[in-house]
Order: C-alpha cells, then structure tokens, then sequence
C-alpha cells in the first residue's frame, strides 16, 4: 500500500544514519508529536491524570530496558534508583530553593552515581546472582533514606516540595503537568533511541549477546556494563524526580519491590531490546489494573451485584487477572508488544499482497 | 489467526463491559467517596471497616437521605498503594465528589497537597497525619478520631494509672515506617516527663518477623510494659512472641490498629488473654445504630448478617461513614445546595457533640480542632471477646497539644 | 552473654526454617534452572491449606497433615504442567516473569478463596517457654526446626540413595545427558516442582504456625534469597547452610545494631553480607561455577 522505502535514496552518510530516514516515518513521528501536544484538549483531567502516570512510566521504563534489553542485565532496583532520584530532588529544591529542571538533572546525576555502584558487582557476578544483587540495592537503599533524617527529613520520611514552577507559571493542574513531563519524556525517548543506534549501543549488545566474544574484539566490558548502569539510572532518578514534582512529595513508600517488579513487567511485556516497546509496556502496565477495574465492575453491574456484596471478589480477581494476563501473554507472545506491533507493520507493508 | 480472532473477541467483550461501567448521571445524589484497602496489608482492616461505611450509608438512604438527598458513596480500591490512592482520588474528583475518606497514612499524606488546591476535604479517622489536629493549618484535612500522638498519650496515661512510677521500663514496639513512627515524639516526651525507662524497638515492615526484638525486650531490656503501635498482620504476631517469650500480656498495650477482632483471630483468642487494645469508637452488637443497621440492612433485606457486623474495624467503618453524613447534613443546613467541598468543609467544622448515641463520646470538632478531642476507650481480651476496661480518657493532652504547635510551625 | 546465646539459638531456629524454604527453591533450581520467584507465594498457600484443614473443617492433625501435603504435590504438578510447560525454551527473564505473574495469581485466589483474616493454625503445642540454661526456648520454634531438620534429612536421603533422586540430580547435572542414558526428563521436572510444592507445605504450617497465616507471609519467599545466593543456587547442603547462617546472622546483628540505628537491621544486613559473599565467591559458598564457551 505505501512500500515505504521505495523510491528513497539518501545521499548522505547523516541522511542514511538519520533516526527516521524514511519519509512516512519521519511524517508519522512529526504527527504522533502533534498528536501528543493536541491530548490535552480531548481528555478530560482524570483521564489527564492516567495519560501522566504513563508518561512518567514511560520514562523509568526506557531506562531498565537500556540496562535489560540491551546489556542484558537483570536489575530488580530500579524502585530504589527512582527513590534517590525523588529525594535528591526533593531535598534540592527544599534546601537549595532550585528550580524544577535543576532538580531533575540533580535526581537524575545522583541516581547515575548511586546506579553505578551498585553495578560494580556485575565484574564478577552474572546473571540471575546479579538480579538478586540488584535486589539487596532495593532494600539497602530503602533502609538508607528511611533512617537517615538527614535525607528523610525526619520521623515521616516524606518531604514536601512547593508546586514546581515554569518561570513564575505555576504548575498545578494535570494539563500543565503534562506539558512538564511531555517534554522531558519525548528528550529521554530521543534520547534513547540515538543511544541504541550508536558505537556505545552496539557495545551494550555485544555485552548481552556474547560477553567473553565482545571482551575478546576489545569491547571494554566493565565500563560499558558500568555505563549501562549509570544511564539506567539516570534515568530512574530522572523517572523519580518527576514523581516528586507531580505528588509534590517525596515518599519512599511509592518505591517499593513492587514498583521494580513492574517496571521488569513494562519491559518485557513491551518488548525487551526496544525503546518503543517500553512506552507500550508502560502504557499496557499502567492501564491494566484500571481498566481491569472497570471491567470487572461493569460486568458486575451487567449482572446485577452491587459492590458492597462482592468487593473483595473483584479485588483479588483483579490481583488474580493480572498474573494471569502476564503468564499468558508471555506464553503467547514472549517478545511483547513491540513483536506484535512490528508485526502489524509488516502485514501494512505488503498489503495486500501477504508476503 | 486463530490467535488473532480470540484476541478480537475478547477486546470486545471488555469494550462492552467497560461501557457498562460508565455512570449514570442523577440529581440531587449528593457524591461522598473514599478508598480502600481490601488487597494489601491492612486488608485485615479494609475488609470490615468498608462494608461498615456501606452499610451506614445505606442506613441514611433508607431513612431518606440527608435532608431529603441520596447520599452516594463510592469505594475504590487501591491496595494501600499511593499511585492507585492517587488515581482513585482523581476519579473521585471528576465523578463530583465533594468529600472523602483517605485510607492510609502514606495515601494522606501523598494526597494532602491536593485537597488544599481542589478545596475538597478529607477526613482520616485512626490515619496519619496527627499535625492535622490544627486545622488553622490544614483546613481540609480532618483526623475526626485520636490521632497517633492522643493514642500514645492515652496509653501512657493508662500505664501511669495502673501503677508505672519514676523508673519503669517501657518498650516501644512500632512498625518502622511513617505511620508507626508518628507517635514516638510523644511516647518520648512523656517518658522524659515522667522518668521511665524507655527504649525503642523497630519492627520492619511487613512486621511477620520480630524475634530479635522480643528476645530483647524480653531478655535484655526485661520492660515492665510494652507499648505497642503495629497495623496490619504484626499486632498479632507480637502477640504470640511475646506471649512465646513468657511475657505478661495484661501489660501489653496497643495502639487503635492492633485491637480488633481480626487480630486476636490471628493470635488464637486463649493466646491473647489479658492483651490491651485502644478503640476510639465502641463496639459491639448492642449498640442502636448497629441494631439498626442489622434490622433495616440485612433482616428487612433477608439477607444473612455477616459475622464482622459489629466487630472493632466494622464500627469505626459505621464511625467514618456518620462523619461523612453529619458533615454533608451540617454543610446542606447552614448552606444549601449545590454541596461544594468547601461547604462541607465548613460543615465538617460546624460538628457539636455528635455522639451517635453512645457511640463515641460527644465529639466536637472547630477550625483548631480538627481531631474532636482525642478520647479513647481501654478495652481488654476477655473470653472470647473485647472488653471495655476504662471509660473515655485521653492523657497528656498538653504534649500533644504542643507537639501539634511544633509540627505545624516547620 | 545469654542474650548472645538467646539470640543465636532462636536465629538457627529460624533458620531451619528459612532452610525448608530455600530447598524447595533451589530444588526447582536445579532441575529445570527455573528462578521461582513464588516460593513465598507456595508457603503462603499451603499455609491457608492447613488453616483450612484444621480450623476450618477440624480435622484430626494426623488426618490434615497427609491431605495438606497431597494437596500442594498436585498443585505443584499442575503449576509445572499449566504453567511452566508452555515455556520451555524461552529466555530465562521470562520465566522469571511468569513465576512473579503465578505469584499474583497464588495472592490472589487465597484470599480470594479463604477471606482476608489472618488464620490461626492451631497446634497441640504448648506456648509457654522452657527454660535452659537461662536461654529461653519456645516449643513451636524447637518443633519448627525439628520438622525442618528431619525433612532436610529425609531429602538428603532421598537424593543420595533412592532412584528418582539420583534421576533428578542427573537431570540436574546435565539434561541431554540424561535423556541419553533413558531418564524421563518430564517426569523429573513435574517431580520437583511437585516435592517444592511439599517443602513449601510444610514451610507454610511451621511458618504459619508461627506468624499467622496472610498473604504477608509470602514474603518469608524474599528472605531466603540470601540464603540461597548464599549457599549456591544450585546446592542443596548450600541451601541449609545459607538459611542457618542467614537466621542467625540476622537475629544477632539485628539484636545487637538494632539499637544504634533505630531498626530494620534484620532487613537488610542479610543483603549486605549476600553481596560481601558475592564478591569474594560470585556463585556462593557451594555453587557449581558457570563455565562460558565461547
């Protein structure tokens, strides 16, 4: 139907090298970013608020599949990566009166500099032993923040920060925390995507796919598993500051092993190895219990149950669906959504012939 | 393709079920809504405590509403988690709520914010956060029962009455996080008043463990008392440790979270004889509004009486739900319609010696006094069930009172 | 210097305990290099079993005990059969996936089916402590370890010396290996997960006993991951090892450091010294080495 490479030649090494070299993906992304700012005006400010929770998913997600994905190490601590991210913000802009942007950046360095050491381990230890290490960070640096007040800012462990704002704009309504965290997502999906492409991308891969090869063709294994780490991280911290500025709190409580747990979900169901797929991920995870919800009781009203008689059967079948769908989806689909969706493309390039 | 049909299928089953999910608009329903935890780690509570709001709320409907309007209350559940708190509250929001029930210290805490800029108040009953007592401070947030800080200095005073003196050693046993550290700035005050002992001991979430802390209560320390602040499944694990470590438990005291049926269940009843608990609102079968509650809710309806109707969670559950509904009948009085948060608000402010019928000693709540006065009721294992051992006391009040005073002024 | 002892002696207790747990884990560890992440989740159940079993219908101990664990060997076969199979071959993070999805799933149904109150399980077991030598001992924790220990025993047995045993560590050691030389390579894997089903069964009654049955105890499945990087992922001995040391160190450091660091110890100084081990031995006290061809 619209065989898209056809008739398309680059006569630049930029222009083949380009991150949308074809002209119907590069007019798709421009409209997809029309799309994006133009949500605002369709939603309404609940249905704002869920656009925002998967923007920011969006965001963590991409950083564990660089690390994931891509270098093909386990981490179980990107909660943790996002608490010192939220913190360091928080305590920046309580103690240092810094603008939101400062904060993200600071969030996001510290977040780099706590990731890294807890990739050190990886020089020796590989594998699901890494994973576990990654594990003992969760908790470690939970611990950490909630008994020093130094960080925690006291008794409650929760730190205030005042409504963010852009340059005297105040940012206090789910529409104009979109326009704070849409930025900041589309700069990490770029980002991100330019990485993978690049010399230190294809290191990433060459140290997942065949580490001791890699080792022997001169990849400094070391450091890029360090850097695959520190950028992970940076973008947890990143993920985690932005939280700070949309609760306006820092709490430990929202980074717990259940927040790593799904984020792991996010980007395998999205698709490991891929920056699109951990925004489908994200999306997919975030929805989920939510729609669930209102699945479930809609049906409930289409049978006539009122709430209160069956509320703590929809609350555990909601617990129960969720496993569920990921077991199946991984047994159907174990290359997640962005398979899925690579597939759909496929099927549009050809059309309508089959292959 | 077999594949890709099921999946066709099943997209438009949800698509249709999800539609059915949509509101139906109404007037006159004036929209009240809280969360609840039926999932996570207090679910031992939610699961009683939110059938209790229902049925109160129920109860109000079927006696014709606040002042002639149907009061409608929606449930959302959230697993104790802050992110679904967050989006349950949203939700809340856009459905027209004008008032809501915030379960769970770190769900109020992350909330607060909010209410201040949507004028939209929440009450908090048995929750953090204890420095909302002032309400010059927060005004939309309403602790509406003892706070953290009255619960410690209502169990100190307990503890000074039945024969603590200048050197008695207490034990702090608390679980490690926001919630149960709250009352600790408290508990040491008094003990420095007083000349205890006293040491802290942490129990790190989710509380099933506590060995080392026993043993050292126990052994070590060799405590007098223990006075204890644990919520969900630990306060019946405390029990059994200590009781396993040949503590007495007549000197065991804790806090609003560990007196309920669920967690003497837990326990084992012969296990937790003597064992102390707080309540902040009675209990019991006995009480009119419950009797009512069973006539009109479940006999009128034929249907069966659950077994926690009436328990300690059940009533505080009936406790937030008359809040809820005196404020919005206070709000419609002084008012009028349309109902506004800050109307409620006002009509939260507006409570004089609500008692609910013996429910709760009379509670008046004013702009400084969002907490109602603070009184709790002592209450023993005794049998097979809890019995009052003291009348209403609240202790220290002055601690508390300047506790408050400190935290606000940061 | 009794508090010393009095600590030690209740962290081997709790121990053995964390041991059963981590031997099922590493069970299905070695024979299908399966990471179950729902082990804690399998604890739980089994404990909502017993409490349902002695109760809820009143059954006679010797009567519940057999039915429990018959009960967690079929669930163990048909977790293996509905959900494990349809993985083979997949990368190992996904099955890792799937295991934390059944855990949803496990969360969920028992509350589902049995409410959300903790269940007690009672036992004939009386609670006041005996005292010995000034150490204070508490009859559940010393039929705890007991139990735990006489099935660690038992299993130790049953890999050495029966036929199915050595089957599985033949499976273990080298899957096409063992296909060769005739072994039923299915059969071994639903018998693993099965006989972590029963470890896990008994796990959840001396657990429950104990704590209480809630879907919180589940997270005693998160404790023995020290335990068993500890020990090896795939080792037995290093299993029990890794629990005794983990239940001890835990309860001293947590009993002395407590104090100056206003709690959590217990949490994560088991991390601390999983990752310390780690460095100095990345596959554990007793953990076969990875060796990577090229």
């Amino acid at each position: 139907m619209l065989n898209r490479a056809c008739g398309v030649y680059q006569t630049t090494y930029e222009g083949d090298m380009a991150l949308y070299p074809l002209p119907l993906a590069r007019a798709s992304a421009i409209g997809a970013l029309v799309l994006l700012v133009l949500l605002p005006l369709a939603v309404d400010s609940h249905k704002m608020a869920l656009v925002n929770l998967m923007v920011l998913a969006s965001i963590g997600a991409i950083g564990l599949n660089i690390l994931v994905g891509y270098t093909g190490q386990v981490s179980l601590g990107q909660g943790a990566f996002m608490m010192v991210g939220s913190y360091t913000a928080a305590l920046v802009t309580l103690r240092l009166g810094a603008p939101f942007w400062v904060g993200l950046l600071a969030g996001g360095t510290v977040a780099a500099a706590v990731g890294t050491f807890f990739g050190i381990p990886s020089l020796r230890i590989k594998g699901l032993y890494l994973a576990i290490a990654t594990l003992a960070a969760q908790f470690i640096i939970e611990w950490t923040i909630n008994h020093s007040t130094w960080i925690s800012g006291g008794v409650q462990s929760t730190i205030y920060v005042p409504t963010p704002d852009f340059f005297g704009w105040p940012i206090n309504s789910e529409y104009r925390r979109y326009f704070m965290l849409l930025p900041v997502a589309v700069i990490a999906y770029v980002a991100a995507q330019n990485l993978v492409r690049s010399r230190v991308g294809r290191a990433f891969v060459a140290v997942r796919d065949r580490e001791v090869a890699a080792e022997i063709i001169g990849v400094d294994i070391f450091k890029y598993k360090l850097l695959a780490f520190a950028v992970s991280s940076f973008y947890a911290g990143v993920a985690g500051a932005l939280w700070t500025y949309y609760l306006k709190i820092a709490n430990y409580e929202h980074f717990t092993l259940t927040t790593s747990v799904s984020y792991l979900a996010m980007i395998i169901i999205g698709g490991l190895g891929s920056v699109l797929g951990s925004v489908f991920g994200a999306v997919f995870i975030t929805l989920l219990p939510i729609v669930l919800v209102y699945v479930v009781e809609g049906g409930a009203a289409l049978f006539g149950f009122k709430y209160a008689a069956i509320a703590n059967f929809l609350a555990n079948l909601r617990l129960i669906i969720f496993g569920g769908l990921i077991i199946v989806f991984l047994a159907i689909e174990p290359e997640g959504f962005f398979r899925m969706w690579g597939n759909v493309k496929r099927y549009f390039r050809f059309w309508p012939f089959s292959y | 393709m077999r594949a890709n049909r099921w999946s066709a299928g099943i997209l438009t089953v949800v698509l249709a079920l999800t539609l059915g999910a949509v509101p139906a608009a109404a007037d006159h329903v004036i929209k009240v809504g809280g969360q609840c935890d039926r999932t996570g780690p207090t679910k031992n509570v939610g699961v009683e405590l939110c059938p209790g709001l229902t049925d109160y709320i129920d109860l109000v409907n079927k006696k014709g509403g606040v002042l002639g309007h149907k009061l409608e209350y929606t449930e959302i559940e959230h697993g104790y988690t802050v992110d679904r708190g967050v989006e349950a509250y949203e939700r809340l929001k856009r459905d027209g709520a004008v008032a809501t029930l915030d379960y769970g210290t770190p769900i109020v805490y992350a909330l607060t914010p909010r209410h201040m800029d949507d004028k939209i108040p929440a009450i908090t009953p048995g929750f953090g956060r204890a420095d909302s007592t002032d309400g010059t401070v927060w005004p939309y947030i309403f602790p509406m029962a003892a706070t953290y800080w009255s619960q410690a200095g209502a169990g100190m005073k307990f503890i000074k009455d039945n024969g603590a003196k200048k050197g008695t050693k207490i034990a702090h046993l608390y679980y490690d996080n926001p919630a149960g550290r709250e009352g600790i700035p408290i508990v040491e005050a008094v003990a420095k008043k007083e000349g205890y002992e006293l040491r802290l001991f942490a129990v790190p979430p989710p509380g099933v463990e506590m060995g080392p802390q026993v043993i050292d209560i126990t052994r070590r320390f060799k405590a007098d008392w223990v006075l204890g602040h644990l919520f969900g499944q630990s306060p019946a694990v405390s029990i059994k440790e200590l009781k396993r470590a040949g503590f007495p438990l007549n000197r065991f005291v804790s806090f609003v979270w560990g007196a309920g049926e669920a967690n003497i269940d837990g326990a084992g009843w012969d296990v937790s004889q003597g064992y102390i608990g707080m309540q902040y609102s009675s209990t019991g079968r006995d009480l009119p509004v419950i009797k009512e509650i069973i006539q009109k809710i479940y006999k009128d309806e034929k249907k069966d009486v659950p077994k926690y109707v009436g328990s300690v969670y059940y009533c505080r559950g009936v406790l937030n739900g008359a809040i809820l509904a005196e404020g919005v009948r206070l709000a419609v009085q002084n008012h009028g319609l349309p109902v506004t948060g800050d109307k409620v608000r006002q009509g939260f402010e507006a409570i004089k010696n609500f008692d609910l019928q013996g429910f709760l000693p009379p509670m008046t709540v004013t702009p400084q006094d969002h907490e109602g006065g603070g009184w709790v009721r002592m209450y023993q294992v005794k049998g097979t069930e809890w019995v009052a051992v003291t009348d209403w006391i609240r202790g220290y009040r002055d601690e508390v009172l300047a506790e408050v005073r400190k935290a606000n002024k940061k | 210097m009794t508090f010393f002892f009095d600590l030690t002696v209740n962290g081997l207790m709790i121990g053995t305990m964390y041991a059963l747990v981590a031997l099922g884990f590493v069970l299905i560890y070695k024979a299908t290099s399966v990471v179950n992440f729902a082990q804690g989740e399998l604890v739980m159940f089994g404990g909502y079993v017993a409490a349902a079993l002695i109760s809820l219908y009143h059954l006679p101990l010797a009567v519940a005990l057999p039915v429990l664990l018959g009960t967690m060997v079929v669930l163990g076969f048909a977790i293996e059969r509905g959900v494990l199979r349809p993985l083979v071959g997949q990368q190992v993070i996904s099955v890792v996936m799937v295991t934390i999805g059944l855990a949803q799933v496990l969360q969920g149904s028992a509350a589902m089916v049995w409410g959300a109150q903790t269940k007690n399980i009672p036992l004939p077991i009386p609670l006041d402590p005996y005292i010995v030598w000034e150490i204070y001992l508490s009859p559940i924790n010393i039929v705890a370890a007991v139990v735990s220990a006489g099935f660690l025993v038992g299993f130790a047995w049953f890999f050495r010396r029966s036929r199915l045993g050595i089957a599985m560590r033949a499976v273990a050691n080298d899957q096409q290996a063992a296909m060769a030389v005739g072994i039923n390579v299915r059969l071994v894997f639903a018998l693993s997960w099965a006989i972590a089903g029963l470890t896990a069964g008994i796990g959840g009654v001396v657990w429950g006993s104990m704590l209480g049955v809630d879907t919180q105890l589940a997270l005693v499945g998160l404790k023995v991951f020290p335990a068993v990087i500890l020990g090896g992922l795939d080792s037995v001995p290093g299993a029990v090892v890794g629990g005794l040391m983990i239940g001890a160190i835990e309860s001293v450091a947590a009993g002395y450091i407590d104090p100056y660091v206003g709690g959590g110890t217990k949490d994560f100084i088991p991390y601390v010294l999983m990752i310390v081990v780690l460095m100095i031995r990345p596959y554990g006290f007793f953990g076969r080495e990875i060796i990577e061809r090229v």
